[in-house]
């Protein structure tokens, strides 16, 4: 066990400690001098304890068990999450270690709810590596350790498995190297792509850079307090409205599309259903606001994807078109994407089982079986689905009680733990999309983040680290 | 010809009675002492009590000599690997495996289709076996015609998009009372009544015979014209919307995937503004796995895991309302009893499956309307692959006495070249089809019609007259 967690610890810390070289090249470039030391003394500390590890573990055995891998993601994500403060802590723009915690985890975990109410004054280095946090933390950072490390067997699956999404997992190719080499080869490509587009459309290249990690990473960090809308750049709007569907679309699909698997993409239950969503709930929005078109599109991509980009203040928009956004805070994007909530994938087998109970009342004799994808699934999906969306929602119920005992009002308390649950965002009331999270007091702060990180690693993985860390007897 | 057939069960045994009638030589090896001592007393042919598995034994049976090898045992494997090994040293006899087994059937089938350009440069079947006979698929498209014609008789498809319907003349059936030479002169009658089954009595027809009320009548019809008849015979009174299958195992399952079929070739009419319409499927097993793997398969049809035998389970499921009712489980007793029972309960028509032909008589009896013989499908099948190779297909009618067969005129054969007025000789049969040579669709001949070599014929004859198929297709020949 120890030895497997610090064997992939070496690799995080080794690809945490260069994805900071890109905030480092920024600082250097716009010379921003005094920001080049708070990002470079993380750096080395990433660089040094990676290279002591990796001395102590690389002749030791290369394996990991099923009980392991839901502890080893969950502590690494914690231990990401704190290095990924450390830089921003020392920028000096935030008031506490809390506040920068709180940024750092919100990146990573791809929520995008910030605490400060100023981003344009910081750095520019700073900024990059909030929205770079986003884009490492959307496919994930174990994902892209597993495809670095070689021989490290079925195990390697064990670990994406507690950091994807989605209730049914499946290896692509016969290596999970290659697999998890494949995601990130797309992710990589639709963000180069992403970055191009905005740069092109008349942002600078580090507003590109920042907003097309953003996208991808489906966040929601901003470089402009006003977000994307204050640009006023159509073009890059309808960029961002792409990219954001794009990132909350199954990665799998993509190869399977890249192998000539045409008709399997478009069979597929999932995908079907997010058009249906995206395009009903635009509809939807477009008609009772009366605004335009594009402003609908965006808001309904920017909320379904859990990104959280704005381009106007939907909190004073019509009740209607804000139930409509409400109920999508609780959709998601698919399965095996970068965006967070429930997923569609789990209302889809919700929602036909109930189909297959109203039959079942109609004909008490019948047989259903529940098709996914054109493919009956096993028995169990319904239930593991139906354990996890308990599990979801009373998660978002403590989070709700412990917001209002915290001192929010009610529409605040709860569309925050909805929120922050589905690593949305913005949120109603207090913490609409205009506002941020700087008010709430510290241990809110705290619990906020259990609840971000737990509804990015989709509950079950922070719940097993905890019962693992409470039992008497830990599994030798 | 000369026959070996290995494994005299029932079907072993049924064929080499079958094949023994049309006076060929036939071999039957088995194993158990005891069937081969019951095959002796009752056959007249060389029954051989050894394992036919054996290629010392299939030689001293003469196989090296023989035209046929037809593996029956209870074994699939053994069957298919008797077959290959045959096929080895043997490579010109005539291979037929019954393989009970589904998913080597398909499997089978599959590699045949898929590898079939690489297959034909030498010539050489999959596993060496020219035809597997898999007796579930045999006998659920048996049933799967019957259902076309809405149970109304049976049907046998015919080269050539033509189909053979057995109706039977109710009191109130225009048909009912006429000579064919009347009937010949109305105008919506543009059929063939190649057969009359009057009193358990089959009979080829002239133009003085009458159709009497309870006699069954054989017509050649073109499939399309299927509806037609059935209408003006006065045998269609409702159309069938709801069909109940009792079975869901493997000849349930592959009737079901008929039907799905047919639906899709719904589409295909909808398209084109037919009238075909989709029918509601109603499949019932008491087994909770069938039915769960049933379900999995077909999302489109009901499935019903419950006891056809309960009362409160016909009733909450509506089961009595369907228009068809299906009996093809594997309990042969059980399909006619549950046929028979739920006309009782109301469902307009009925089909059994049962184990041979015996059973018709009593299933008319109880009310159902049409029986699958299973024994008799399977045998059929396999005496239509046992043909020389100018003989294309062959189905026996009215219990056996007749058949129908397809075959191709040679020119060693006598009637070349002449008409069919002047065949006076064909006493006992009647050509119902032809195709001319540069022809590509069938049709029905008149007394003019020149039989021209390499016309493709289809006639009903008496069963095995060999004398009648040499004068059109010469001497029969096995091998090739």
């Amino acid at each position: 066990m120890t030895y497997t967690v610090l064997r992939i610890l070496t690799y995080v810390l080794g690809i945490t400690g260069s994805s900071l070289l890109l905030p480092v090249a920024v600082a250097a470039i716009e010379g921003e001098r005094h920001m080049l030391a708070p990002f470079l003394i993380p750096m080395a500390i990433a660089w040094g304890l990676a290279a002591v590890f990796w001395l102590k573990v690389r002749e030791k055995p290369k394996v990991i068990g099923i009980q392991d891998a839901f502890s080893v993601v969950g502590i690494l994500w914690i231990v990401i999450c704190l290095f990924g403060a450390i830089p921003l802590y020392f920028s000096g723009a935030f008031p506490s270690f809390t506040d920068a915690m709180f940024e750092s985890v919100s990146g990573f975990t791809t929520t995008g709810a910030t605490v400060l109410a100023n981003v344009e004054s910081l750095p520019r280095s700073v900024n990059i590596w909030r929205c770079e946090t986003h884009w490492l933390g959307g496919m994930g950072v174990v994902a892209l350790a597993v495809a670095m490390i070689p021989l490290l067997g079925a195990g390697g699956f064990r670990l994406i498995k507690a950091e994807t999404s989605g209730p049914d997992k499946t290896k692509l190719t016969s290596s999970v190297a290659t697999t998890a080499k494949l995601l990130w080869f797309f992710y990589i490509g639709m963000t180069i792509a992403a970055t191009f587009l905005l740069w092109r459309y008349g942002m600078d290249y580090v507003d590109a850079l920042c907003h097309a990690f953003s996208s991808m990473g489906t966040g929601g960090f901003s470089s402009r307090n006003g977000s994307v809308g204050s640009f006023g750049l159509p073009a890059a709007e309808w960029t961002c409205t792409l990219f954001m569907l794009l990132a909350s679309v199954n990665f799998m699909l993509y190869c399977r599309l890249l192998t000539g698997h045409f008709s399997e993409a478009f069979r597929n239950s999932e995908l079907r259903a997010f058009l249906l969503i995206v395009i009903a709930s635009s509809l939807a929005l477009f008609c009772i606001e009366g605004r335009s078109f594009r402003d609908a599109c965006f808001q309904v991509a920017s909320i379904l994807s859990t990104t959280g980009f704005m381009t106007g203040d939907y909190t004073t928009y019509l009740p209607a078109s804000q139930i409509v956004l409400a109920a999508l805070f609780l959709v998601g994007g698919c399965s095996g994407s970068a965006a967070g909530g429930v997923k569609i994938i789990r209302w889809t087998v919700l929602a036909k089982q109930f189909v297959n109970e109203m039959h079942r009342l109609i004909h008490p004799y019948g047989v259903f079986s529940l098709r996914i994808n054109g493919a009956p699934v096993r028995d169990g999906v319904v239930s593991t689905v139906s354990a996890f969306i308990f599990a979801y929602i009373a998660l978002i119920m403590i989070s709700a009680i412990a917001g209002a005992a915290a001192g929010l009002d009610l529409v605040t308390a709860i569309s925050g733990a909805f929120s922050m649950v589905g690593n949305v965002g913005p949120a109603f009331g207090e913490l609409g999309p205009t506002s941020n999270y700087g008010f709430i007091p510290s241990p809110l702060k705290w619990w906020y983040m259990i609840a971000m990180l737990a509804g990015r690693l989709e509950i079950y993985t922070l719940l097993l680290l905890f019962g693992n860390m409470v039992r008497k007897h830990p599994r030798s | 010809m000369k026959i070996v057939i290995i494994g005299a069960g029932f079907t072993g045994s049924l064929l080499a009675k079958a094949l023994i009638a049309e006076r060929n030589k036939v071999i039957l090896i088995d194993k158990s002492p005891e069937r081969v001592r019951s095959a002796g007393d009752q056959l007249d042919c060389t029954v051989i009590e050894a394992d036919g598995t054996d290629l010392d034994i299939l030689e001293k049976a003469g196989i090296a000599s023989a035209d046929a090898l037809v593996t029956l045992t209870g074994d699939d494997e053994i069957n298919m690997i008797t077959c290959s090994l045959t096929d080895a040293i043997y490579p010109d006899v005539l291979k037929i495996a019954r393989v009970r087994n589904y998913d080597y059937y398909t499997r089978t089938v599959d590699i045949v289709r898929k590898g079939k350009n690489r297959l034909s440069e030498n010539g050489r079947p999959v596993f060496g076996i020219d035809h597997i006979i898999n007796p579930d698929v045999a006998v659920a498209s048996s049933i799967s015609r019957a259902m076309e014609i809405g149970a109304a008789g049976s049907a046998t498809e015919i080269e050539g998009g033509y189909e053979i319907i057995v109706l039977p003349v109710a009191e109130e059936s225009p048909l009912s009372g006429k000579k064919l030479r009347e009937l010949a002169a109305i105008p919506e009658w543009k059929y063939l009544v190649a057969f009359v089954e009057s009193n358990g009595e089959t009979e080829l027809p002239c133009g003085d015979t009458v159709l009497n009320t309870g006699d069954h009548v054989g017509v050649l019809v073109r499939n399309s014209e299927v509806p037609k008849l059935l209408r003006f015979a006065g045998v269609i009174s409702t159309p069938i919307n709801r069909v109940a299958i009792f079975g869901a195992d493997n000849i349930g399952a592959l009737t079901v995937a008929a039907q799905e079929d047919r639906k899709k070739a719904f589409w295909r009419a909808f398209l084109k503004l037919g009238k075909t319409k989709s029918r509601e499927l109603l499949v019932i097993d008491r087994d909770a796995e069938l039915c769960r793997k049933l379900a999995d398969k077909f999302p489109d049809a009901r499935i019903l895991n419950g006891d056809i035998t309960d009362d409160g389970f016909l009733l909450s499921e509506g089961v009595c309302d369907c228009d068809l009712m299906v009996a093809a489980s594997g309990n042969y007793e059980r399909n006619l009893l549950t046929a028979a029972y739920l006309k009782l309960r109301g469902v307009t028509k009925a089909i059994a499956l049962t184990l041979d032909s015996a059973f018709s008589g009593i299933a008319a009896k109880l009310g159902v309307d049409v029986t699958v013989p299973m024994r008799d499908v399977v045998i059929d099948t396999i005496m239509s692959h046992l043909r020389g190779r100018n003989i294309k297909a062959v189905h026996s009618v009215g219990a056996r006495k007749f058949e129908i067969v397809s075959c191709e005129v040679s020119s060693k054969g006598e009637v070349a070249g002449k008409k069919l007025r002047e065949l006076e000789e064909l006493n006992g049969s009647l050509v119902l089809l032809i195709r001319q040579p540069e022809c590509s669709s069938y049709e029905i001949p008149n007394g003019g019609t020149e039989l021209r070599e390499g016309a493709l014929v289809v006639l009903i004859m008496p069963s095995g007259d060999s004398e009648i198929l040499e004068m059109f297709a010469g001497k029969p020949e096995m091998t090739a």
